[in-house]
């Protein structure tokens, strides 16, 4: 799982020339092998569709539906009411309130500072006030 | 979505009985209930058409917390494993306690975790459905959150309907719970084994049940000892 993980790190690294073909494959053999891992959240039951990995420390909202196949990297937070499924997320990441991601993937450090986005099959990266200023590639 | 507008969905989220709502937004709380009921129908029937399309056999297991779902689920799929190939969706709001146990007798199980939610809905299983390879299982179980009250607000697009209670109960948890049985094709009354011991009136149980749904077919069986566990599989068409 990590080594799937390690690779679609570095594939997304290099933003505007990311190997498309590649990240399906990649993404579909880390999900067949995600496991569960729930106990290291905080916030109050949200819902979970296994399979659902959260590494230490990911912070939650209320009304959040998590699955399946989701793996959210470590100190990440997720907003009130997000709806995330087929999805990786990596370290340090803020998820605004109200988004729906599906079949996306989240660089590390991104940090989405505002409500309401319904997004699919899309590399996220960097930092946005606002939906103008997302950058994001589809796959 | 302006700030107004954000705030009134979350206060439309917020209120579970429309008698909460305010005056103001009343109107709109009915319609949410309205198209929030009939998007799950939609939905419910797409994940039917599907479990058909692969002709596979579909079951929504409902009952309160502890009647016997998980046991008697324990049984059938001992029974059925070798010649069936089963997927298990336990609904609980929090652990994976039904899922380990089903999992040993040699079926497929996902868990979905509801947190506050009572009832799966069909959403949930179209999810899963979603990700799935339907030509790889000939049953599909649902096993919805425990309690007999919410899940008659969803239907999940199954075949069948089973409702489970049981002679702990008591007598009178028939005619408490109308609805869960007038949207049931089979109601099943688990620990008949323990009906003298309890005292348990199982024939006001059973007339209850076909009073308020003459269709339902009614069982009585004992997950523990294995009584009528085959009849109920016949019933249920396995």
């Amino acid at each position: 799982m990590k080594e799937e993980l390690v690779k679609i790190e570095e594939l997304i690294r290099s933003f505007d020339d990311i190997d498309k073909s590649d990240i399906k494959g990649l993404m579909q053999r880390f999900f067949t092998k995600l496991s569960n891992r729930l106990e290291n959240y905080v916030g109050d039951y949200p819902t979970f569709i296994e399979p659902v990995y959260l590494e230490d420390n990911v912070k939650i909202g209320d009304d959040v539906l998590l699955g399946p196949n989701v793996y959210i990297g470590a100190n990440s937070l997720i907003q009130d009411y997000v709806e995330i499924s087929n999805t990786i997320i990596f370290d340090n990441v803020k998820i605004g309130q109200n988004f729906k991601l599906e079949n996306c993937i989240v660089a590390k450090d991104s940090s989405f500072n505002f409500k309401n986005l319904n997004i699919k099959s899309s590399v996220l990266i960097g930092a946005a006030n606002s939906k103008d200023e997302l950058q994001s590639i589809k796959f | 979505m302006s700030d107004k507008e954000d705030k009134t969905i979350i206060r439309i989220k917020e209120i579970e009985s429309i008698n909460l709502a305010r005056d103001d937004i009343r109107d709109e709380v009915i319609e949410t209930k309205k198209a929030v009921e009939r998007d799950n129908d939609l939905l419910a029937n797409k994940v039917h058409q599907s479990f058909i399309d692969n002709n596979i056999k579909s079951f929504d297991i409902v009952g309160a917390i502890g009647a016997g779902k998980t046991a008697l689920l324990e049984k059938i799929t001992e029974k059925l494993s070798s010649q069936y190939r089963i997927l298990v969706i336990c609904g609980d709001i929090t652990t994976r306690v039904d899922a380990d146990r089903i999992e040993k007798h040699n079926a497929e199980t996902i868990q979905i975790n509801t947190g506050r939610e009572c009832a799966l809905n069909a959403y949930h299983i179209h999810k899963i459905i979603k990700n799935k390879d339907l030509k790889n299982y000939d049953v599909v179980f649902i096993e919805n959150v425990g309690n007999l009250i919410c899940p008659s607000d969803f239907i999940l697009g199954t075949d069948k309907r089973l409702i489970v209670v049981s002679t702990t109960e008591g007598e009178w948890v028939v005619e408490k719970h109308p609805m869960l049985f007038k949207m049931s094709d089979i109601a099943v009354i688990n620990k008949f084994d323990l009906k003298e011991r309890l005292g348990t009136d199982v024939d006001k149980m059973i007339s209850d049940a076909k009073k308020i749904n003459p269709k339902i077919e009614v069982i009585t069986t004992s997950a523990k000892t294995g009584e009528n566990i085959e009849k109920l599989m016949n019933l249920m068409g396995l």
